[in-house]
């Protein structure tokens, strides 16, 4: 066996496994960082305060209250119970509209990543596949659609059609999928060389059955994990889209519109556009640094790292 | 282990390098293992020492050791490594630096991965220079390294100065990294595993190269190889590292001739053998022809960087014809890039060639399509070589087992599973595995349930291509003897693709020799080993490492350069500028290899009695009849 | 020399294909998204016999393939068209109501438009390189040279980090911090170089996590490759082996993050930062635009716009494939 000399130092267990070994493995490595753990509690704390948050708080103090308007958070004179952090220019209170903001950009941003990976990895890996003309047909068409900035492209559709989340995710997964594309495209290529493949087309297995039952399982893990940092870029389009007046619209409460609304009281009031934009921070954070790590687990693992 | 160490004659007693009780160990979450234990070594000066290790024996920790090359996760724990009256391993980064490229050189196992593959060879080469010997002026270093190139006999060095990493093979890569070790004038030369990735053509090339530079040099050579035909060939003595401990430490001929230690004795019958066989050799079948190729070609084409929208035709496969009749073991061997691996996909209907026939049981398998295609992959199975990519991961041995049943869509769930637990003790797998995924499977465990997954169809024909060559010989020998036992009870066909002469000898009726895209000689085992007709078949068996005795002299076979590129096929006999016995005709005249039904042929314009005698084999060996 | 010249025919051949098909989707998307610009450009109050000739006069209600084909004419013979909107001087943006009918010699012409926004936003995109270059580049490098310890972590926080800040958010709070609150620098709108500054540093937070990432893994990624341990013990410095080999490899997968990734979120940056910075370059005429539905400035806009991710992605390209010789293209 024509074992590389980096190898060759180190111990039999890192021979080259695939499937969901390496799912396993990525995983465990992941756990291992103090930042992962830190990351997945701060994500599951605000999960469970979105979900527990109307049970705390007085559900009334989503509606209008125009005596209470303006209140500052707690920690500043003039707060007062039960919000937390204070209301906007309608007395409506922050923290709870920004929990349903969060939940619903959330919900928008983990759709649409799955749209797009569905998406996108279907026609990746068979454009890498089928190789040939097929693949010429798609990538271009890639490039074309990559070629569009995703802002353009959402503005002219949005901005001009009644905004819905149903027409936010078309948009994101419109405009996302071509990655996707790329990436699986990329890995099958390489992956369609392989002997497994090799064997099954041997043993008789068909196209289709080669590219679901072989391909899929062995690429798409390594990028679901890279997925997750999508999902809070999605959520950020989402807050931009909001932001533009492009978005879902008022009076559901989403990042974007928030603190768009926000900017108008700046200099007296400026906890309405702040403290939302903190919670979010926090929340993709929490995401990101998650999506950073897998990624770097994953980057380990599959470099033959020990 | 003694320190005492017999010095051959004629060196100096004021040793090189020497190591004193070195021990490595890797450290890891489960704790320190111990890699290499209490190593004592001596290398003088002019001398070559060979150290022979098995895979994880540690030789090339102990390589990596000798120019403090000692990275995470591994650790030295105690010894010294001795040199000019300083200890490297304590040597602070700075000075050892200042030794590394001037007076210790170290080459590895992997010449393609060894240089920055963006910036052309010579370049890097020149670059190395410059750093170690400042005081040479642009020009003189340049100079100095085209003519150390032109030294290892890389053709027109000045062009291949400015050519990147990817644009050299293996053997011309290696010679290159042989260079950039000796342009400096070292006087330690350590090389790891040098031939392992190289054709053995080659690898006979690069050994006899460095033996020659070696004694030009002046230099002392450590050379590691987990081969003891090789080491056998250049070293004056020999340590053989067994589990990170040296064994023994004889010179070469008493190591080969009187070995001490058990170890050293298993590793000597380990060694592949070719005339000193014993048993009886394969006899071809008089059956009736299940394969028949006839005359198949195959091109690829590629882009030309140097034209504008040009491409250059890769003749992979040029006019392949041979037989194989039924409960028959055939063989096609060749080197890397002689088409076998083509062939393979060709044969295995994966592709389909250019030109040509391949005719199974008297129809072409290359106009089959859909439900006919399906129905002959039934009877016609190939097995790979690489056990680990061949079966995934994520899905349990049984599962595997029974995917071709599924695709075929032979039998119900319950036919099916006592179909695959019946295949799987016959092939030796325990039926316990059925419900296991193969995480923790050896690799000859791997091989099997690739063995059984193919089984399950009963096909009639199996081609393996290199299938064996990922398994240890003791694994590998297991193998041929269930190959066998399903031969004489199922009466399949075997095709062999494989570069492993020995096994090829051991099982093989017939055998053809590829080179460049052609079978340039087709004859039965006996008389390809005995009395072979073709100069390539030759040079072949000439290089192969063994420590026998050859009917073949390597002195007399011994290749120059390499393969044509199969973009560029010289006219006449595509062997003539490496054969050494080429004459004018050949460059005019492309030999043809006649009909090979049942008849041995080769082509070759000289006549098998004008090429030099084979040497008698020593009454010993015994030549079988 | 010759590979070079077929890669420039190749991909330029592509490349016109590409902003073609741009245009077509673009101009497509624009007539069958509900919203109709005569009713914009000429008031709510026009009785529907003028609307509907004037959009015949457009030629807004031929087939699109013929509109299509007339608008590829014309941009073919250097002609942009001229906005639906916006008058001859410019500046106004509401949009003249002119209920006797429409014009086309009254509206300014759209390259003109274009002319005038484009130094604002290249500008501001120079400079927001630069911020990232400054930020990125030495955090990048000490996290990949120093893979696994602090540097490493460090540059794993920020990026996280910042990738995670919405730039409306940033911009905002931008706004309120050095403008506002502060005075030290000015936001809204231009009147001088001063006001490039904050769009800028938003651009900056948006672009360098991504490329932090990319440098230190490419540089973590070619530290880890045989060649640059045989190298040191071929007998080059480690200062020599990054300097020469490491930071050229590694070049590779940066230059293509910066033609696939970074150019996109560039020009995505921009129209979103110009937008709050009310900043007049090319973003903010084409969000004007889409809220008009103003065509022709939103066509002209998007095939510049791919015009110049499909050159710059083929020059960026060119450098892959002339560093690293073994990549096609």
């Amino acid at each position: 066996m024509n074992s590389s000399t980096a190898q060759a130092t180190l111990p039999k267990s890192s021979q080259p496994t695939r499937g969901r070994g390496v799912t396993a493995r990525i995983l465990r490595r992941a756990w291992s960082y103090t930042e992962m753990r830190v990351a997945a509690s701060v994500f599951l704390a605000l999960a469970l305060l979105t979900m527990l948050g109307p049970f705390i708080i007085d559900a009334s103090a989503t509606k209008m209250n125009v005596t209470d308007k303006f209140l500052p958070p707690l920690f500043m004179e003039g707060g007062k119970l039960p919000h937390f952090l204070g209301t906007d220019q309608l007395g409506r209170d922050l923290l709870l509209r920004s929990l349903i903001g969060l939940r619903n950009a959330f919900a928008i941003g983990v759709v649409s990543v799955i749209g797009m990976f569905v998406i996108g990895c279907a026609i990746g890996i068979y454009a890498g596949y089928r190789g040939g003309w097929v693949d010429v047909i798609l990538m271009r068409l890639t490039d074309v659609q990559m070629s569009i900035p995703v802002v353009i492209l959402a503005i002219t559709i949005l901005g001009m059609s009644r905004p819905s989340p149903a027409s936010v995710i078309a948009v994101l997964i419109l405009a996302s999928w071509p990655v996707y594309a790329r990436v699986s495209r990329g890995v099958t290529l390489s992956e369609r060389q392989k002997e497994y493949v090799r064997a099954a087309k041997i043993l008789g297995a068909s196209d289709l059955r080669i590219m679901v039952r072989h391909i899929a399982p062995n690429i798409l893990p390594p990028i679901a994990f890279v997925a997750v940092l999508d999902i809070a870029r999605m959520m950020i389009f989402e807050a931009i889209f909001g932001f533009i007046g492009i978005g879902i619209q008022p009076p559901t409460p989403t990042f974007g519109t928030i603190i768009s609304s926000g900017t108008q009281y700046l200099l007296n009031a400026w906890w309405i556009t702040i403290v939302p934009g903190v919670l979010l921070a926090l929340a993709l954070s929490s995401l990101n640094l998650m999506g950073g790590v897998l990624e770097r687990a994953r980057n380990q693992i599959l470099q033959g790292g020990a | 282990m003694s320190n005492i160490i017999t010095l051959p004659a004629g060196t100096s007693a004021e040793p090189l390098m020497a190591v004193r009780g070195l021990s490595v160990a890797i450290t890891g979450t489960t704790g320190e293992r111990q890699l290499l234990s209490d190593i004592d070594l001596t290398v003088n000066a002019r001398s070559v020492l060979g150290i022979i290790g098995e895979s994880g024996s540690g030789k090339t920790i102990l390589s990596r050791a000798l120019v403090n090359w000692v990275r995470q996760p591994l650790k030295v724990t105690s010894g010294t490594v001795r040199y000019g009256g300083l200890d490297l391993l304590t040597l602070p980064e700075a000075e050892m630096a200042r030794l590394r490229g001037r007076e210790i050189a170290y080459i590895g196992a992997n010449p393609t991965s060894a240089l920055d593959p963006t910036v052309p060879v010579g370049h890097q080469i020149l670059e190395k220079l410059r750093t170690v010997s400042p005081q040479l002026s642009r020009e003189a270093a340049h100079k100095r390294v085209i003519d150390t190139l032109d030294a290892v006999r890389i053709p027109s060095p000045a062009q291949r100065f400015d050519e990147y990493p990817f644009q050299f093979s293996g053997g011309m890569m290696q010679r290159a990294l042989i260079v950039d070790a000796l342009v400096s004038n070292p006087k330690l030369l350590i090389a790891d595993n040098i031939t392992q990735p190289l054709d053995v053509t080659v690898a006979a090339q690069i050994l006899r190269l460095l033996r020659d530079l070696q004694k030009d040099f002046d230099t002392a050579v450590v050379f590691i190889s987990s081969s003891l035909g090789i080491v056998s060939e250049i070293a004056d003595d020999l340590i053989v590292l067994d589990r990170g401990r040296i064994v023994e430490h004889s010179p070469v001929s008493d190591l080969l001739h009187k070995p001490q230690h058990a170890y050293s004795r298993e590793l000597i019958a380990k060694v592949p053998k070719l005339w000193s066989l014993g048993g009886t050799i394969p006899q071809p079948s008089s059956g009736e022809v299940v394969l028949d190729v006839r005359d198949v070609e195959k091109t690829y084409e590629v882009r030309d960087r140097k034209a504008i929208f040009a491409h250059r035709k890769v003749k992979a496969v040029r006019g392949v014809s041979f037989t194989v009749r039924r409960g028959e073991n055939f063989g096609i061997i060749g080197e890397s890039g002689c088409g076998k691996s083509t062939l393979s996909r060709l044969l295995s209907c994966l592709e389909a060639p250019n030109s040509g026939q391949i005719l199974f049981e008297g129809q072409d398998i290359a106009s089959l399509r859909g439900a006919d295609l399906l129905a002959l992959r039934r009877r016609f199975q190939l097995l790979l070589q690489d056990p680990y990519n061949a079966i995934a991961a994520h899905c349990s041995i049984g599962r595997t087992i029974a995917e071709p049943l599924l695709i075929h869509g032979l039998g119900n769930r319950n036919e099916i599973e006592t179909k695959v637990k019946a295949v799987m003790t016959e092939v030796g797998l325990p039926e316990t595995l059925y419900d296991q995924l193969p995480v923790g499977l050896s690799a000859g465990q791997r091989q099997r349930v690739n063995i059984a997954r193919a089984l399950v169809l009963e096909p009639e024909l199996l081609i393996l291509d290199e299938t064996l060559s990922a398994l240890d010989q003791v694994e590998q020998a297991k193998l041929l003897d269930l190959f066998e036992t399903l031969q004489a009870r199922r009466g399949i066909t075997y095709v062999y693709i494989s570069h492993d002469l020995a096994m090829v000898r051991r099982v093989c009726a017939r055998i053809a020799v590829m080179y460049l895209g052609r079978i340039v000689e087709l004859a039965d085992n006996e008389t390809m080993f005995e009395r072979s007709a073709h100069p390539y078949t030759r040079a072949l068996l000439s290089a192969v490492p063994t420590v026998e005795h050859k009917p073949y002299r390597m002195e007399t076979y011994l290749l120059e350069g390499e393969p044509p590129d199969p973009i560029d096929i010289p006219p006449g006999c595509s062997f003539r500028t490496r054969c050494p016995f080429a004459f004018d005709r050949c460059a005019i005249d492309d030999p043809v290899r006649g009909a090979d039904i049942g008849v041995n042929t080769s082509a070759c314009h000289l006549r098998a009695d004008s090429l030099p005698p084979a040497d008698a084999a020593s009454p010993s060996n015994g030549a079988p009849a | 020399m010759a590979f070079a010249i077929e890669f420039f025919l190749r991909r330029i051949g592509q490349g016109l294909v590409i902003v073609l098909l741009v245009a077509f989707v673009i101009f497509t998307l624009l007539r069958i998204v509900p919203g109709d610009p005569i009713r914009i450009i000429l008031g709510p109050m026009t009785p529907a016999s003028v609307l509907e000739e004037t959009a015949r006069n457009l030629g807004l209600r031929d087939p699109i393939l013929v509109q299509f084909g007339r608008f590829v004419t014309q941009v073919a013979s250097g002609d942009l068209g001229r906005s639906f909107i916006r008058g001859v001087q410019g500046g106004s943006t509401g949009g003249s109501q002119d209920s006797a009918g429409f014009d086309p010699e009254s509206r300014a012409s759209v390259a003109e438009l274009i002319g005038t926004a484009l130094p604002y936003s290249l500008q501001l995109a120079a400079l927001g390189i630069v911020f990232t270059l400054l930020v990125s580049v030495p955090l990048g490098l000490a996290a990949g040279l120093r893979s696994g310890r602090w540097p490493d972590r460090l540059g794993l926080y920020v990026s996280s980090f910042l990738v995670s800040l919405p730039n409306i958010w940033v911009g905002v709070v931008l706004i309120f911090l050095l403008s506002a609150k502060t005075g030290l620098l000015p936001a809204i709108g231009y009147k001088g170089f001063a006001y490039t500054i904050i769009p800028a540093m938003v651009l900056a937070i948006e672009l360098s996590p991504v490329l932090i990432r990319a440098i230190s893994v490419s540089v973590a990624a070619n530290l880890g490759e045989t060649y640059f341990d045989v190298g040191l013990v071929r007998g080059l410095s480690r200062r020599a082996m990054i300097a020469r080999h490491v930071l050229r490899n590694a070049a590779v997968p940066l230059f293509n993050l910066f033609g696939a990734q970074m150019i996109g979120m560039l020009l995505g940056g921009l129209f979103v930062v110009e937008y709050i910075f009310s900043y007049p370059g090319l973003g903010m005429l084409t969000i004007n635009a889409v809220f008009q539905r103003d065509f022709p400035i939103i066509q002209a806009v998007a095939i510049l716009a791919s015009g110049v991710l499909v050159a710059i992605n083929m020059l960026v390209d060119f450098a892959s494939t002339t560093i690293d010789r073994r990549l096609k293209f």
